[in-house]
C-alpha cells in the first residue's frame, strides 16, 4: 500500500483549525497525484493508491469536520465520498479478478470453467467502470472543485495552501 | 452503513490534543457499542458497522497520533487487525450472494439461449404438411431446456458452487478468528489502556 504523505508543518501542539487545513490539503494533493496513472489504466496499483488516499482524505475530513461550518462542509464531503465510491467499485472488481485468477491454478479441471466464466464477466463489468471514472474527474474539473476546496480550506483554517507544498515520502 | 455519532463540544481554535481526545472518546465508544451484537455470526449488518467504526477509529489514531506523547502505534495495529478481519468477513458476506446471483444469471442466459434455439428450430422446420405444426408442450420444452443447460453451461456451475462452499468455510474461520481477537483485546483491557494513553479519564 502507498505510504501516506508527511503533512508539512504539522506539530503536536498545533491548533485544531491549523491542523485541519494542513492535513486535508496534503491528503487532497496526495490523492490527486495518482489521477493520471488511474486514468491511464495500465497499472491497477495506481487506482488502488488513489482509492487508499481518498479514504485517508475522507477520514481527515471526518476528523476535522468540527473546524468548518457544518452545512457548507457537507457538500465537499459528498464530493470526496463520490470519488471514493467510484474508485471503490472499480477496485473491488480488480481485486475479485486478481483473486479469482490466482485461484484458478489450484482448482480441479471441472471447477475451472465456472471461475473462468466469472472472471470474464467481471472483466466486462470492470471495463464499464473506466468511463465512469473519467466522467467523474471531468466533472471535478468542470465545476472547479479543487479551486473551491482550496479557497474554502484556506478561509476556515487560515493555512496558506500555496506555501504548504506537500510531497510524496522519499523512497 | 451506520452514520458516525456526532461529536459535540469541539473548540477549533484550541489545540489539537483536547479536541482529538473528545473525538477519540466518541469513536472508541462507537466501536465498543457493538460488543454483544457481534457475538452472533448471523448479525451481518452489525459486523459490517463495527468494521466501519474500527476504520474510523484507526484513521483517527493515525491522524491524531502526533498530538499525544504515548506511542499509539500498538493500539493502531490492534484496531487495524480487527478492521482487516471484519473486512474479510464482509467480503465473504458480499461475495456469497453475488456468486449465488451469478448462478441465477447463468440459468437465465441458458433459458434465453434455449428459447432462441426453440424458436429457430420451429422456424426452420420443413413444412410438408398443410396443417401448422403443433407447438411443443411446456413439459417437452422443459426437458429440452434442461438438456440444453446441462450441455451448454451446466459445467460452469461446478466451479461457482465450489467457490461458494469455499467462501462459507473461510467466513466461519474468519469469524472464529475475529471473536478470538475481540475476546483477547477485552481480556487485555485494550479500551482502558487506549483511553489512558490519550488521556481520557475513566476507570483505567
Amino acid at each position: 500500500m502507498a505510504r501516506a504523505w508527511e503533512v508539512p508543518g504539522l506539530r503536536g501542539d498545533a491548533r485544531f483549525r491549523d491542523a485541519a487545513g494542513r492535513v486535508i490539503w496534503t491528503r487532497w494533493t496526495e490523492m490527486m497525484s495518482y489521477r493520471e496513472g488511474t486514468l491511464l489504466g495500465e497499472d491497477i496499483e495506481e487506482l488502488h493508491a488513489m482509492r487508499v488516499s481518498s479514504r485517508r482524505l475522507r477520514a481527515a475530513m471526518d476528523a476535522f469536520e468540527g473546524a468548518f461550518p457544518p452545512k457548507s462542509f457537507k457538500g465537499y464531503l459528498r464530493q470526496v465520498k463520490e470519488i471514493t465510491d467510484v474508485l471503490g467499485d472499480a477496485r473491488d472488481l480488480d481485486v475479485a479478478i486478481e483473486r479469482l485468477t490466482g485461484l484458478l491454478q489450484g482448482l480441479r479441471r471441472d471447477e475451472r470453467a465456472g471461475i473462468e466464466g466469472l472472471i470474464a464477466r467481471y472483466r466486462q463489468e470492470r471495463a464499464a467502470e473506466d468511463p465512469a471514472i473519467s466522467a467523474l474527474f471531468d466533472r471535478i474539473d468542470e465545476t472547479g472543485f479543487e479551486e473551491r476546496l482550496a479557497g474554502y480550506v484556506e478561509k476556515h483554517t487560515g493555512v496558506r495552501l500555496a506555501k504548504l507544498k506537500p510531497a510524496p515520502p522519499e523512497a | 452503513m451506520a452514520k458516525p455519532r456526532p461529536v459535540t463540544g469541539l473548540h477549533p481554535d484550541r489545540r489539537l490534543r483536547p479536541n482529538a481526545r473528545r473525538i477519540l472518546q466518541v469513536r472508541i465508544d462507537e466501536v465498543y457499542s457493538f460488543d454483544g451484537l457481534v457475538a452472533d455470526p448471523a448479525n451481518v449488518t452489525e459486523l459490517h458497522d463495527m468494521r466501519i467504526a474500527c476504520k474510523r477509529l484507526r484513521y483517527l489514531l493515525e491522524i491524531f497520533g502526533i498530538a499525544f506523547e504515548a506511542d499509539l502505534e500498538p493500539f493502531l495495529d490492534e484496531v487495524k487487525g480487527l478492521q482487516d478481519l471484519l473486512g474479510d468477513i464482509h467480503d465473504c458476506d458480499v461475495q456469497i450472494p453475488m456468486l449465488e446471483g451469478h448462478l441465477r444469471w447463468l440459468s437465465d442466459r441458458e433459458g434465453g439461449a434455449a428459447r432462441r434455439l426453440v424458436a429457430q428450430t420451429t422456424a426452420s422446420r420443413p413444412r410438408r404438411r398443410t396443417a401448422p405444426p403443433k407447438p411443443a408442450s411446456e413439459a417437452a420444452f422443459r426437458v429440452f431446456e434442461r438438456q440444453l443447460e446441462t450441455g451448454r453451461r451446466g459445467d460452469e456451475r461446478v466451479g461457482v458452487h465450489a467457490l461458494i462452499a469455499r467462501r462459507r468455510r473461510e467466513r466461519d474461520e474468519l469469524y472464529a478468528r475475529f471473536m478470538d481477537t475481540w475476546r483477547r483485546l477485552k481480556a487485555e483491557r485494550f479500551r482502558p489502556r487506549l483511553e489512558a494513553a490519550v488521556g481520557i479519564e475513566g476507570d483505567a
